[in-house]
């Protein structure tokens, strides 16, 4: 009981951090049509300003968790400056183009990564903890901070959910992912609309790396990891599909989590990636892909 | 496309002229002695240390006079590029180093996937190569112009894990863990079989993928199987310490070693108190009476780049550039296969204090080991402390 209580905290806190991210790259593929590489890089921009920031902020005296909430959103906003330049100076022009959007995706991805390891050294980083303490429950011990994570992840997941399928700016960007001429011939501004919705895209990537950076190894290639297993749970949950990502992203945690604990963490990566090849076997276009 | 005009070529003609009048001379007194280190990821540290080492011995050695041999004096420069501990950067490193910057010397490589992509490149073009991984297949009578620049698992292991059983004779049963890649899969059997010689159960032996960032999976597997000690082997300290608190957090308590420990510093900014009682076989330290002035220095210089103190891995850069300093000039010839025939001959000034040579006959079939102490370390209330020495 006690190692079951503790493999589900494990795959829900991981499983967290991939639905923020996949949220992300599913809603810009679905409103844009662009598979956005880059997505890893805004992450890590914002995970490698907090590691570098709170330091220095904590040194002059504030405490941790006070250090982190002046240090969180100086993250976020340097992910979103970052983004909207990629956006106004790449993505704009390759909007719906999917090969031109992916050539300019992989070469930002190398430009930045070298930026970000020029400004930010190739060291790891550790963020000093933000919240301390544990929680003990059925013999299972889990940290604060990682309850804390769950629970922001899965609020920022409904309230995104929420907000597509009940507020305007949410059947906007649903109309434009289904039918963007549609949506255009009845008044929708395409242009802005994309906009939008690749900044909210954006804001769930440096949410989910300020949220993990206290918990994790911060480094510039951190973007990286993340990366692929977003793809892959965008892939499993249906490209564009915002549930599919949510239950992907839990899929594909619990995967990785019974994998390391009952093979071997080498094999847990084999699994996974088995377990692409099998899903799209049986789904071609992922759990709630349409089509 | 306008044609050149005549002011256009004959102002290039100028140039070119003025470059190949560059005294030739000049161009050839520097020796180019490339690293591949990784220079990004967990290992950062390490590369960017060995990097600070190399370059200073390359500096006290050009200050003295520099190298003087088949009369002429040459100077060293230390190249790094980023092999970011992989053999596909490390097969990029090693083209770039030997074939784009015509290096004749490697003054190290770390790592053991991208050292054997250098070493394949490297032994085509009689380069001479120094490396600090602990692959044990990178050495022997095939590979003559391989040397190894720091103590390695078939030195460092017998007396690490011997010290750390006889301390706590109540633990009979170990987990390792090691990285899957080239160094974690030769180092996990000397591990394994030094723990079974010293009578240690060994329940279990899992990999887990470099660029991992989250332990907790790993750790609960590794805690299941309730051993008395864990040994996370070849992994770098910022992994181990992330490892070690998951741990922690599960409530495991045990005896903790870090074969590839280089330090507390790191191990404490990802393990925090988990890092406490750690046992490591790469670290040094520089407290105490038996510490030069000059070790102090540096090692301060070094703690303002780094942030840590310097250890075993980086000093070996260090002493491969004094090595080849006296190989040089012993054989009286900058041809790297002179060199590498004079290397196990010779005996040079070391960061460790004194001379020292190579070895490693019986091990390893060939003379290409440096005799380096053998030093057993801990992370006592914080600081790290030296347990154990060995002079070989």
């Amino acid at each position: 009981m006690q190692t079951a209580v503790q493999l589900m905290a494990t795959a829900l806190q991981i499983g967290a951090v991939y639905i923020l991210f996949s949220l992300g790259l599913t809603l810009v593929f679905g409103v844009m049509r662009i598979v956005n590489f880059v997505h890893g890089q805004v992450f890590a921009t914002a995970a490698l300003t907090v590691a570098y920031a709170l330091p220095t902020i904590a040194a002059a005296g504030l405490p941790p968790l006070a250090a982190y909430c002046v240090a969180a959103p100086v993250g976020v906003i340097a992910a979103l400056v970052l983004s909207v330049a990629i956006y106004t100076f790449g993505f704009r022009y390759f909007q719906r183009d999917e090969i031109g959007s992916f050539i300019l995706s992989i070469g930002l991805v190398l430009v930045l990564d070298g930026v970000l390891l020029k400004v930010f050294g190739g060291a790891v980083h550790r963020v000093p903890e933000v919240i301390t303490g544990v929680v003990s429950s059925f013999g299972a011990t889990v940290t604060l901070q990682s309850l804390v994570l769950c629970v922001v992840a899965l609020l920022l997941a409904t309230g995104l959910y929420l907000m597509l399928g009940h507020t305007k700016l949410g059947k906007v960007l649903r109309a434009v992912s289904i039918d963007h001429e549609a949506a255009m011939m009845v008044g929708i501004p395409y242009g802005k609309v994309a906009f939008g919705g690749f900044l909210i895209a954006s804001l769930l990537a440096a949410l989910a790396g300020v949220l993990i950076a206290p918990m994790s190894i911060v480094s510039p290639v951190i973007g990286t990891d993340y990366l692929i297993k977003g793809f892959i749970v965008v892939i499993i949950g249906g490209l564009g599909s915002i549930p599919g990502a949510i239950l992907a992203g839990l899929f594909v945690a619990t995967v990785e989590t019974l994998g390391a604990f009952y093979l071997d963490s080498s094999y847990a990566t084999i699994a996974t990636f088995a377990l692409v090849i099998a899903v799209l076997l049986v789904r071609p276009k992922g759990f709630l892909g349409r089509g | 496309m306008k044609a050149p005009t005549t002011l256009t070529i004959g102002v290039v003609a100028v140039m070119s002229a003025s470059a190949c009048a560059v005294d030739p001379a000049a161009a050839q007194d520097v020796i180019k002695l490339g690293l591949s280190v990784p220079l990004s990821g967990s290992a950062a540290n390490w590369g960017k240390g060995s990097e600070f080492m190399c370059q200073k011995a390359a500096e006290e050695i050009n200050q003295a006079g520099g190298i003087k041999a088949s009369g002429k004096t040459y100077n060293f420069e230390c190249i790094t590029y980023d092999n970011k501990y992989n053999a596909a950067e490390g097969t990029k490193v090693a083209q770039t180093l030997i074939n784009r910057d015509a290096v004749k010397f490697i003054g190290g490589a770390l790592g053991t996937a991208p050292t054997k992509a250098l070493q394949a490149i490297a032994e085509r073009q009689d380069v001479l190569l120094f490396t600090v991984s602990w692959g044990k297949s990178l050495k022997g009578p095939e590979h003559p112009m391989t040397f190894t620049q720091q103590n390695t698992p078939y030195e460092i292991l017998p007396p690490l894990i011997g010290y750390v059983v006889k301390q706590h004779s109540q633990a009979k049963t170990v987990a390792m863990l090691n990285p899957n890649d080239a160094t974690g899969q030769e180092t996990e059997p000397v591990a394994k079989a030094t723990y079974e010689k010293n009578g240690i159960k060994v329940f279990a032996s899992d990999y887990y993928e470099r660029g991992t960032t989250e332990f907790q999976a790993i750790a609960a597997r590794i805690a299941s199987f309730k051993p008395e000690i864990i040994d996370v082997g070849s992994t770098p300290p910022a992994d181990a310490g992330a490892i070690f608190k998951a741990l922690d957090l599960m409530g495991w308590k045990g005896v903790k070693v870090n074969e590839t420990g280089t330090g507390a510093d790191t191990l404490k900014e990802t393990g925090g108190d988990a890092a406490e009682g750690v046992y490591m076989g790469s670290g040094v330290v520089f407290d105490g009476d038996t510490v030069s002035a000059y070790q102090r220095k540096l090692n301060d210089e070094a703690r303002k780049l780094l942030g840590e103190d310097l250890n075993t891995i980086q000093i070996g850069f260090y002493d491969a550039v004094y090595a080849l300093k006296t190989a040089m000039e012993t054989a009286n010839s900058v041809e790297a296969k002179k060199v590498a025939e004079t290397l196990p001959d010779i005996t040079f000034p070391t960061f460790y204090g004194g001379k020292v040579g190579f070895f490693g006959k019986e091990t390893y079939g060939n003379v290409q080991q440096m005799r380096l102490p053998i030093l057993v370390t801990q992370v006592q209330k914080g600081k790290l402390v030296q347990v154990h020495r060995i002079d070989p």
